[in-house]
């Protein structure tokens, strides 16, 4: 079978568009198709959104007939796809809880209305982690997805969803947001490019919030510069977001540059980690390796507080969940329990049906963690170490233009393997530092580990709002190892057998 | 492990922030905190004196007002669209004062 429309690259699709190959709506057609037929092996999705989807080829098809395709934007024709955490209007918006299970978004977030903008077709929704709690996509409460590259594991978390249907080739560009690690290790477990820009790059309006300091919205796509075409889409201010900067960065520019004189930085304690396995490590080895021989200069540098980074997440995090879900009161929107006199026992027995396991048990500790008496214990702590991570980074980038590191301790996992919650939080170990920081991480995949032959993917990592210095690196270890393959069991349309 | 919540502190956090638990939640849900709280013990093993707190990534943002235009917001029907219950254009709770009940 011919490569489907989800295994092309966004140029490739736009080519075909305008020279008249196929239509907008074909591509709407043939992908809508082909998550029919193999997303049930997958299931990334939790919602199609074929109306959408038709209705935008439609304005992309009118556009091209009157010859001003060039002017829609960079995704023009590109099905994509979005975490279920973000707000479409007239789709059901449900952060895989069964709080949010029949809510259907009045508004849409400014990061999907930049795509829609740029012509994308809205193709549907993707799973995840519940409320983005997780690193496995194993706690959505409408079933977990699987991973593309062997159906038996996880995709990684809590963008699972969002990761595995680039990998499995059903669309070319999916959003997802990363929190601690959210967007880079599904990314690295999924061997697709993943970028979670700099904090600010992106408006969050309409991201349903879980960690307000935070959170970042970034794509997935299986090329650097399909990736780099989608952050051109959705960066920039949004006055509905004070946290958004402006952004008149070209994220594509400068992917052609190679890594001649770029300055890399290794992190020789990352590479020494209790937990990092042997398989990963080589790979990062190898990276480090490709980019010296394409020019890259190697530099050792320190981020002495990063080991810290772990435990002031798992303080901020939850005492960030826990105000963001407080929201959730039954009332105005949300799942209601039934059949109550009273609103307190309304409350508790919605929050208690709604929220899974570890939606309560984060709002819990949060609640817990911002207790007067144990406020100054953990807290302000956390936030005291935030200030020495910032500084590490800071440091680490007067010496180097990007750090090259570990994505995940390990390739993706096997479905029930890590059941012990505080186990699954190490998965984060190498992400969140950059996340209490606020610099820009991405997943850029180089192949398959050797002992588990599954995919692994190495964090570049870039100063504050330089998230182009990563894409250039990203691009020079393409150069080495490719752009990311779609998964075997789905290449060339199959369908996972 | 030590010991930093009780049961009784549990059933008290749960009923603070509204989230019911049946009695073997209780215990469950104790012993996961207690694990969880004795994870982030590194937090409190650093000299931190004279450390300024961060608490935002971007530090220097002051808030700023918009001009003051009229601009369409939710319509009251696009308020409800979601709400579980509602009556005469208004979200819908059972009665909180006196006496009466549910409607």
């Amino acid at each position: 079978m011919a490569a489907t429309f989800g295994e092309m690259s966004v140029r490739q699709i736009q080519a075909g568009l305008a020279a008249r190959e196929f239509s907008a709506a074909e591509v709407a057609r043939a992908t809508l198709e082909r998550i029919g037929a193999a997303d049930e092996a997958v299931h990334a999705f939790l919602q199609v959104t074929e109306d959408l989807a038709l209705a935008a080829a439609s304005r992309v098809d009118a556009a091209a007939a009157e010859g001003r395709l060039a002017e829609l934007g960079p995704l023009a024709g590109v099905p994509v796809g979005y975490k279920d955490n973000m707000n479409l209007t007239g789709t059901r918006t449900t952060c895989s809880s069964n709080m949010l299970r029949d809510y259907v978004s009045p508004y849409t977030a400014t990061c999907v209305q930049r795509t829609l903008d740029a012509g994308a077709l809205p193709i549907g929704k993707l799973n995840m982690d519940e409320f983005a709690f997780g690193s496995s996509t194993e706690t959505s409460a409408f079933g977990p997805t699987r991973n593309p590259w062997d159906l038996g594991r996880v995709p990684g978390g809590s963008s699972g969803g969002s990761a595995a249907a680039v990998a499995a080739g059903l669309v070319p560009v999916t959003l997802g947001s990363d929190t601690g690690g959210s967007i880079r290790q599904p990314g690295s477990f999924c061997g697709i490019v993943a970028v979670k820009p700099t904090y600010g790059v992106v408006s969050r309006y309409g991201v349903v919030a879980f960690g307000s300091s935070l959170d970042q919205v970034g794509p997935f796509a299986r090329s650097v510069e399909d990736a780099a075409l989608a952050l051109n889409a959705i960066a920039g201010r949004d006055e509905l977001d004070c946290t958004s900067q402006p952004c008149d960065v070209d994220f594509t520019a400068n992917l052609a540059e190679g890594a001649a004189g770029l300055r890399v930085g290794v992190v020789p304690a990352f590479m020494e980690a209790a937990g990092l396995t042997a398989e990963v490590r080589a790979k990062v080895e190898e990276a480090a390796s490709a980019l010296e021989a394409a020019g890259a200069v190697l530099v050792d540098v320190e981020l002495p507080h990063a080991q810290a980074a772990m435990s002031a997440y798992y303080v901020l995090g939850p005492c960030e969940a826990f105000s963001n879900l407080a929201r959730f009161d039954s009332v105005r929107y949300g799942y209601c329990d039934p059949g109550h006199a009273d609103l307190g026992s309304q409350y508790e027995a919605s929050r208690e049906r709604g929220f899974g396991p570890e939606a309560r048990r984060r709002i819990m500790l949060g609640s817990y963690l911002l207790s007067a008496g144990v406020y100054d214990t953990y807290y302000y702590p956390a936030q005291q170490v935030r200030t020495l991570i910032t500084r590490d980074y800071l440091d680490a980038f007067e010496k180097v233009d990007v750090i090259l590191a570990p994505v995940a301790p390990r390739t993706a996992f096997k479905f029930g393997e890590i059941g012990d919650p505080t186990e699954m939080y190490l998965s984060d170990m190498f992400t969140i530092s950059i996340n209490i920081a606020g610099n820009g991480g991405m997943s850029m995949p180089v192949g398959l580990g050797a002992d588990t032959g599954m995919p692994v993917g190495v964090q570049l990592i870039a100063p504050p709002f330089r998230d182009a210095n990563m894409l250039r690196a990203a691009a020079a270890l393409e150069q080495v190892f490719g752009p990311a393959p779609v998964a075997p069991a789905f290449a060339d349309g199959k369908a996972g057998e | 492990m030590t010991q930093h919540l009780t049961e009784h502190d549990v059933r008290g956090i749960a009923e603070y922030t509204r989230i019911g638990l049946t009695a073997e939640e209780v215990v469950a849900m104790t012993a996961d905190l207690n694990a969880i709280i004795d994870s982030l013990s590194p937090i409190t093993e650093y000299d931190l004196d004279g450390v300024e707190p961060t608490f935002h990534p971007i530090g220097d943002l002051s808030n700023v007002m918009r001009d003051d235009v009229e601009r369409a917001g939710f319509t009251q029907e696009t308020a409800l669209m979601n709400a579980p219950r509602q009556e005469d254009g208004s979200f819908l709770i059972p009665s909180i004062l006196g006496e009466g009940g549910d409607r």
